[in-house]
């Protein structure tokens, strides 16, 4: 089994590595600090998290995702053709996002993510995946007054993130991930879902993962796990208490990653909850084929609770009687 | 008809921002702070007596964030470290780690300070069950329903408290209604537990969100008045209400919150005519969309002028 987290971390710690980025964002914006000086901070920043997800255990590490605001706009600001607006809900969360804006065609200019990737395997020996917006929920949660139509919007964005992933495989990154929690949410066109996510992958000289959560499963689930365009799916099955039920009642074809513990409470799992988790999938897939990590970002969470959720898992992982045999 | 009020939060002066912020460093005394607090509030009660609105409220001057404050008063429930809401934006999120309940009353005491300063009624103003679980983590009850309805218990006592002591109109916010339509019937199950019984007028404000998943079930909100945010939305939620009768009353925001712009008396008019096509004057407050704490006093003052010189004219037009 492997262990890892699903992308964002907790940006401030007041037990351990500061609260110092809302100072150091806070004086950038009134410029009373160099984009340099806003560099260090984040790369200290980053470091510490990542330099906490290999003390905690975990065999696949994020950057954290801390210079993120949220999972579109990180992208969206880069790409020429987006505005951002104001704030929207974030999901079914209590949380917001900015919602990017399509004026005109997207187009990328240049790499976004390479070289915050590189900085970031540069701080471990562990292996660091990349973290992407999925092209149907990018195109979800963004407003497009361009195409005026979600089909040639979400292709696009597949063609623009699918350049962006060939990069940060080639940069290195052992995974590209997608992410797609809007999967979760109505009636997901799965069809155009799965062919953007073909066209984002296509080509990439790495493993390629898609990742779902929040909301419920839907329709998503078995389509998915029979016949996404990747290696790896990640399912939620915390949020939808049905999900674990739905999950055993399917073929799985793919590598699964399993998010198992609520990174939206504060409530710590036990370990016996988690093995009895860990047994339920048993027979879906080998445990060479399967990944357990918390079922969202870490990031709802605070720092103190977000650590204890991974030192958990990974505890669980290592006293779980299961490992060797399956 | 068409009376006027505001939804609940006003702008804390700057006297009073900064004495928070220094209290919570611990370098300016508790009574300090309260003096400063029921001296904004006397301030509001006076600007809204001199506004002419006809429901008013305290203000707010003495909470912070409207959940912690409630879960701040309430056994319970702790304080956590900072978790991320948006952009570089950090607060601390209520925590339930044990039974919830309440030592003694929370809100009684403010209302009746500022009740004591008018002859308007002042509205009791408290946060929903559904919202206070929405907004904390969870770690004591054993599902998202039971925190839910315990949460309604202490709620519900504070209204009552809130009743004996005179309030009339009693609001009951629950702007987190509206982030997750599967569980609206929870969310109206708890808030007839804080209503019933109630004689008071009961509103409940709700606001953001995914307004035509919730639409359906407005009508069975166990309150008198739902009160909504309509300027933000350039009043295309009352495409909802036409061809209806919808059995309540409505709270309809006429001026954005979120806009530093002041809304001109002829554009409010204009919108409380187009609101009358479709729903009966009698059946109408008219406030602003949302708490106006995020504005300048100023520019509070200034929304809030509109609402009153707007619903005043529509008001002489119907009389006459």
């Amino acid at each position: 089994m492997i262990t890892t987290v699903v992308g964002n971390y907790p940006k401030v710690a007041e037990g351990a590595y500061s609260t110092k980025l809302i100072g150091a964002i806070s004086k950038w914006q009134r410029k009373e600090l160099t984009d340099a000086q806003l560099e260090a901070v984040y790369q200290e920043i980053t470091r510490a998290v990542i330099q906490e997800q290999e003390a905690a255990g975990l065999d696949l590490l994020t950057d954290g995702q801390i210079r993120w605001e949220d999972l579109v706009t990180s992208l969206a600001k880069h790409l020429e053709g987006f505005e951002i607006d104001g704030l929207s809900r974030w999901f079914d969360n209590n949380v917001y996002y900015r919602r990017p804006i399509l004026h005109r065609a997207p187009v990328r200019k240049r790499p976004i993510l390479v070289e915050t990737y590189r900085f970031a395997a540069g701080c471990t020996k562990r292996p660091v995946k990349a973290v992407l917006p999925g092209p149907y929920t990018f195109a979800q949660m963004s407003e497009d007054r361009h195409f005026k139509r979600l089909r040639p919007f979400a292709l696009r964005l597949a063609e623009i993130l699918n350049q962006e992933a060939i990069d940060l495989a080639r940069a290195g990154a052992p995974l590209v991930q997608f992410d797609e929690p809007a999967l979760g949410f109505g009636r997901p066109d799965m069809k155009l879902a799965l062919e953007a996510l073909g066209a984002a992958t296509k080509g990439v000289k790495a493993k390629t993962a898609v990742y779902i959560y929040f909301g419920s499963l839907n329709g998503a689930l078995e389509p998915l796990l029979t016949r996404a365009p990747v290696d790896l799916v990640g399912v939620d099955v915390v949020s939808d208490p049905k999900a674990l039920g739905a999950l055993k009642r399917l073929k799985v074809a793919k590598e699964l990653a399993l998010g198992c513990l609520d990174a939206r409470n504060t409530k710590l799992e036990s370990i016996k909850g988690l093995h009895e988790v860990f047994r339920a999938v048993r027979r879906l897939v080998p445990s060479d084929r399967l990944t357990v990590n918390p079922n969202c970002g870490l990031e709802f969470l605070p720092h103190p609770q977000a650590l204890a959720k991974i030192r958990r898992l990974t505890e669980a992982v290592r006293t779980y009687p299961g490992a060797s045999t399956y | 008809m068409l009376l006027t009020t505001s939804v609940g939060s006003l702008p804390k002066p700057e006297y009073l921002t900064t004495t928070r912020t220094k209290a919570r460093k611990g370098e300016v005394d508790a009574r300090v702070l309260r003096e400063l607090e029921e001296r904004s509030t006397r301030e509001w009660i006076k600007t809204q007596e001199e506004l002419g609105i006809d429901i008013v409220v305290d203000g707010e001057q003495y909470r912070g964030d409207m959940v912690a404050y409630f879960a701040e008063h309430l056994g319970g429930f702790k304080e956590s470290e900072l978790v991320r809401s948006y952009g570089n934006r950090y607060y601390r999120k209520p925590i339930i780690v044990g039974k919830i309940t309440r030592p003694k009353p929370i809100t009684v005491e403010w209302w009746q300070f500022a009740q004591q300063l008018t002859k308007q009624p002042v509205k009791g103003m408290l946060t929903g069950p559904y919202t206070i679980m929405d907004w904390s983590f969870n770690e004591h009850y054993p599902s998202r329903r039971a925190a839910t309805l315990a949460i309604a218990q202490v709620i519900r006592d504070e209204a009552r408290d809130l009743e004996r002591a005179g309030a009339q109109y009693i609001q009951v916010d629950e702007p987190a209604i509206s982030t997750r339509p599967d569980e609206m019937d929870l969310a109206i199950e708890a808030l007839g537990i804080v209503t019933r019984g109630l004689r008071a007028k009961t509103i409940t404000h709700i606001c953001y969100g995914n307004f035509a998943a919730i639409g359906p079930k407005l009508h069975q909100l166990p309150v008198d008045q739902v009160d909504l945010e309509f300027a933000n939305r350039n009043f295309e939620l009352l495409e909802f209400f036409r061809g209806k009768r919808f059995p309540k009353e409505v709270g309809l925001g006429v001026v954005d919150v979120h806009d530093h712009r002041i809304e001109s008396r002829d554009e409010v008019i204009k919108n409380l005519k187009k609101a009358l096509k479709v729903l009966r004057p009698e059946q109408i407050y008219v406030d602003p969309d949302c708490g106006l704490k995020t504005r300048s006093p100023q520019e509070a003052v200034e929304k809030l002028r509109v609402v009153v010189e707007a619903a005043r004219a529509v008001r002489e037009q119907l009389l006459h």
